[in-house]
């Protein structure tokens, strides 16, 4: 693997490592299988490239696609709350409801932003490669990232929001709001998601409605190798197991398309990734049963 | 003070399982009293706490908290008048958090929950403190998970948690039902100091009549989802266990209990 | 044996400097597709013809992103670092994930409809920079211009195809404005997923004097339902793409995507030989097959004009 496509890897997967964190708040922390993420990915992507290619500053259009994300997370959450609809029915169906969105949002089916200022551009110029550019800035946003999140699960509203996942009657009990909470979780989930999708539009030069597929499993596949990996209780370890995971997942493809190495190819990395999550599962249990043993 | 006037629940109006559960029920409590709640399976006892605690909406009728009409309040809006325990020490706290993070919760109930960390040194040390005076070796394991502790010891917490910020009314649902005798007896020791300490109004339920006559101060019996007896100082001090479940008898038309042996208990 | 070293004996005779090294060219698209597939082999192809052959001179590398582009970004990364002589990537996505990451590996790509929209160049005539190509953008002209010859009273053309599709998108405005210029009303009917291109058909059933299909790999992999649609209410059915005339279409005029590579590899071998991508203007690929199908046209009570049948190169029986 060439240091370009090693460096590509981890910057791949630390925009993914956003859509871990998100994927980790409504799964884990709230217990809601959320899929509208296949959806707010590419939200996020499109909002940004099209309002960056409309002459806004990036960090603004970023911003708003954060937004929007968020109000992806609510229409689900509300479907559920409000509607009484099943968690996973409710975000299937904000899913496909967003294709058309990102559609409309587009106003086509493919933005490019090959030639337009980023997030990224004044970093370029600095003296250091663009393929160091890139990991770079974005680690430094996963890592504040990270700590925002943490230190928003140690808070009060945070621990509320913890118990609204992990018991939701004992919750009410203590006055949690648990409905709101929902709401709440579900806009930061996909928030977060939605700034995954914008941060790939900007460094990959484009937004297409088609990036959003398989999304969720990525995510969820960078959430169980961090807890495989880090095999803590502790929220911190979780997070930081979030961005690792991402990471090593995307090096994992990397090396399957080093394909000289293994002989696998880019079709194989649909078993590659259910090999890999497979294996994120059993491991612990193996492990368990060796301490039993 | 509580007061539950001409309360009625119905579950399921309308399809083949309707069930009132309460039919007019109507009790008046002093604050500050600790009142026993007894009475046969499928009496109203449950319902009548749900309804005190906002999980049960009534039909029709009226409840009324510290002089708040609290009818049509959420759960989450009344907690910070009524805290409860429940039968299973699993829904009273929280398997996921820690024991300080759960005590945190609990802490924060009525207040605003804000973004300030939920856990700083001095609220750590108050709850180390208060856990400690269990004498259950538990401030050492703050930093455990409530799932990795025994029944009595989360519902040993769970009392704790329900006194950490001020609320007015206590409800105990069989909340010693799942323990051991020896965990059962400390659960009860320490409920009776907490409610003289915090001077709770308190409501517990339990099919034990021994516990009913032992602790408290006035002991009701529902029956149908009515109050059919209602016994309060010198007549409840002369009754026995035995005079208990004669009347528990006649409430309910001369049935004989199956279950004497345990209600002696 | 001997007509191999004497054909590698006469191409070292006319080498061109290039051939003194070896040369690497990496190739990616966006999904296995049969057009896509053969632009591939095209290239392959016409590189050989060129004297750079797999397993003597040429190192070629080829991916498929599956459909998926954070996949495709991935590969361009791989390829990026691998630094080749040349990268080809097939399709929009593929060649904005490879164009984004470099600005100075030669880049040609292939299959693009909206070269410039997809801001892969600025100037198709002066490109600049490392990236050159060649555009598919269908001849719409044309098609409107075969759908009359073969219907002269045709008023208005149902399409079908998927609106997230952005290389659709660009051809269905296409036709409308074309259209419109020839008196044609367009009458769209989206499918976003091959289970919804029946409903689609049929929505036109009725509405409509002719189906029509683009370049769209989405209907395309279920023209089956839209045929059977077609049948059913005796419309004829014109396609983009001339491998869907077999299976049933009335007619296609359409790019061989084969000669589409071919001729995406001829600019690939400029840029070995020398040439400066940023000099090489993007071209609209040359060259269309007329495939007709007189059987699937009888089906729905049409007769098709002599002089398509003359024209056709190639009619299925
Ligand atoms: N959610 C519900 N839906 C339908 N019926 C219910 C519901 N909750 C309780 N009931 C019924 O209402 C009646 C009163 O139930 P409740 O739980 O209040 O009795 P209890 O006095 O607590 O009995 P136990 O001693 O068994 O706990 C019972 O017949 C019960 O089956
Ligand atoms: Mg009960």
């Amino acid at each position: 693997m060439s240091l370009i496509a090693f460096l590509g890897a981890v910057e791949l997967g630390l925009v993914f490592a956003f859509v871990a964190i998100g994927v980790y708040l409504a799964f884990r922390i709230l217990d809601f299988p959320d899929l509208t993420v296949d959806g707010s990915f590419p939200l996020g992507a499109a909002v940004a490239a099209v309002l960056i290619i409309a002459g806004w500053n990036p960090w603004l259009a970023t911003a708003v696609a954060m937004v929007a994300g968020a109000a992806a997370g609510l229409v689900t959450a509300t479907l559920n709350v409000k509607f009484r609809i099943l968690n996973l029915l409710a975000s299937i169906l904000t899913m496909i409801a967003l294709f058309s969105v990102n559609l409309r949002v587009m106003g086509r089916p493919n933005v490019a932003l090959i030639n337009q200022d980023t997030m990224l551009t004044p970093f370029y110029g600095l003296g250091l490669p663009d393929f160091y550019v890139r990991p770079l800035f974005i680690g430094v946003l996963a890592i504040l990232a990270v700590f925002l999140v943490w230190r928003f699960l140690a808070s009060d509203l945070g621990l509320a929001m913890r118990a609204t996942g992990a018991n939701p009657r004992m919750a009410r009990a203590q006055g949690v709001k648990t409905s709101l909470h929902i709401y709440l979780g579900m806009a930061l989930s996909n928030a977060l998601v939605a700034l995954g999708g914008s941060l790939f539009a900007q460094t990959n030069g484009f937004a297409d409605v088609t990036s959003g597929v398989g999304t969720i499993v990525v995510g969820l596949a960078a959430v169980i190798i961090g807890e495989t990996l880090f095999h803590s209780r502790l929220i911190i370890w979780a997070l930081i197991g979030c961005v690792v995971g991402s990471v090593l997942y995307r090096i994992a493809i990397q090396l399957a398309l080093s394909s000289d190495i293994l002989g696998l190819k880019a079709s194989d990395l649909n078993l590659v990734t259910a090999v890999l999550v497979a294996a994120a599962l059993v491991l612990p249990r193996l492990r368990r049963g060796r301490a039993a043993a | 003070m509580i007061e539950l006037s001409n309360l009625s629940v119905v579950f399921g109006r309308g399809t083949p399982l309707e069930k009132q559960a309460l039919s007019g029920l109507e009790l008046k409590i002093e604050a500050g009293t600790f009142v026993t709640v007894i009475g046969s399976n499928g009496a109203g006892k449950s319902t009548m706490l749900g309804v005190l605690a906002g999980d049960v909406i009534p039909t029709s009728g009226r409840v009324v908290i510290g002089g708040r009409d609290v009818t049509r309040i959420a759960t989450a809006d009344r907690a910070k008048y009524v805290a409860r325990v429940f039968q299973d020490p699993l829904t009273g706290s929280c398997g996921a958090l820690t024991i300080e993070e759960n005590l945190a919760l609990a802490a924060a109930r009525g207040r605003r929950r804000g973004l300030g960390l939920a856990l700083g040194s001095i609220r750590r040390d108050e709850f180390r403190d208060r856990v400690a005076e269990l004498k259950l070796g538990l401030e050492n394991r703050m930093h455990d998970r409530m799932d990795l502790l025994s029944g009595g010891q989360r519902q040993a917490l769970s009392l704790v948690m329900a006194t950490l910020s001020g609320s007015e009314v206590l409800l105990l649902d069989e909340h010693t039902a799942a323990l051991d005798p020896g965990m059962a007896e400390f659960v009860m020791e320490l409920t009776q100091s907490l409610v003289d300490k915090h001077k709770l109004t308190t409501m517990m339920v339990t099919h034990s009549m021994r516990q009913a006559l032992d602790y408290g101060s006035r002991t009701v019996m529902l029956h149908g989802g009515k109050v059919i007896l209602d016994v309060v100082g010198e007549s409840r001090k002369n009754l026995t266990i035995e005079d208990l479940i004669e009347m528990f008898r006649k409430a309910r038309g001369g049935e004989t209990l199956d279950d004497d042996a345990l209600l002696v208990s | 044996m001997k007509l191999l070293t004497a054909a590698a004996f006469a191409a070292l005779v006319f080498a061109q400097p290039a051939l003194a090294r070896d040369v690497t060219v990496d190739v990616t698209a966006i999904v296995e597709h049969p057009a896509l597939d053969a632009v591939r082999d095209g290239v392959k192809d016409a590189l050989g013809e060129a004297g750079f052959k797999v397993g003597e001179n040429l190192t070629f590398n080829y991916e498929s992103a599956q459909g998926n582009p954070g996949t495709a970004a991935q590969i361009a990364r791989q390829f990026i670092g691998n630094g080749p002589d040349v990268i080809v990537p097939i399709s929009t996505p593929s060649a904005q994930a490879v164009v984004s990451g470099t600005r100075d590996i030669p880049v040609v790509f292939s299959a693009v409809t909206d070269p410039v929209g997809a801001q892969l160049v600025k100037d198709l005539k002066a490109p600049g920079g490392n990236v050159t190509g060649l555009s598919d953008l269908s001849p719409i002209g044309d098609h409107i211009a075969l759908i009359k010859e073969i219907l002269p009273n045709v008023k208005t053309v149902g399409v079908l195809f998927n609106p997230g599709e952005t290389n659709s998108v660009t051809l269905v405005e296409l036709l409308k404005t074309l259209g419109a210029e020839q008196g044609i009303a367009v009458v769209e009917s989206p499918a976003t997923r091959s289970s919804e291109v029946q409903n689609a058909a049929r929505a036109l059933a009725g509405r409509v004097d002719a189906i029509y299909v683009p370049t769209d790999n989405t209907i395309v992999s279920a023209l089956e339902s839209a045929v059977a649609v077609a049948v059913e209410s005796k419309l004829p059915l014109f396609t983009a793409d001339t491998d869907s005339v077999s299976r049933g279409a009335v007619a296609a005029l359409g790019f061989n995507y084969y000669d589409v590579g071919k001729q995406t590899g001829a600019i690939v071998v400029r840029i070995l030989n020398g040439e400066k991508p940023g000099d090489i203007p993007v071209n609209v690929a040359a060259g269309t097959d007329l495939v007709i199908n007189p059987g699937a046209a009888e089906k729905i009570g049409l007769e098709l004009p002599k002089a398509v049948v003359d024209r056709a190169t190639k009619v299925i029986k």
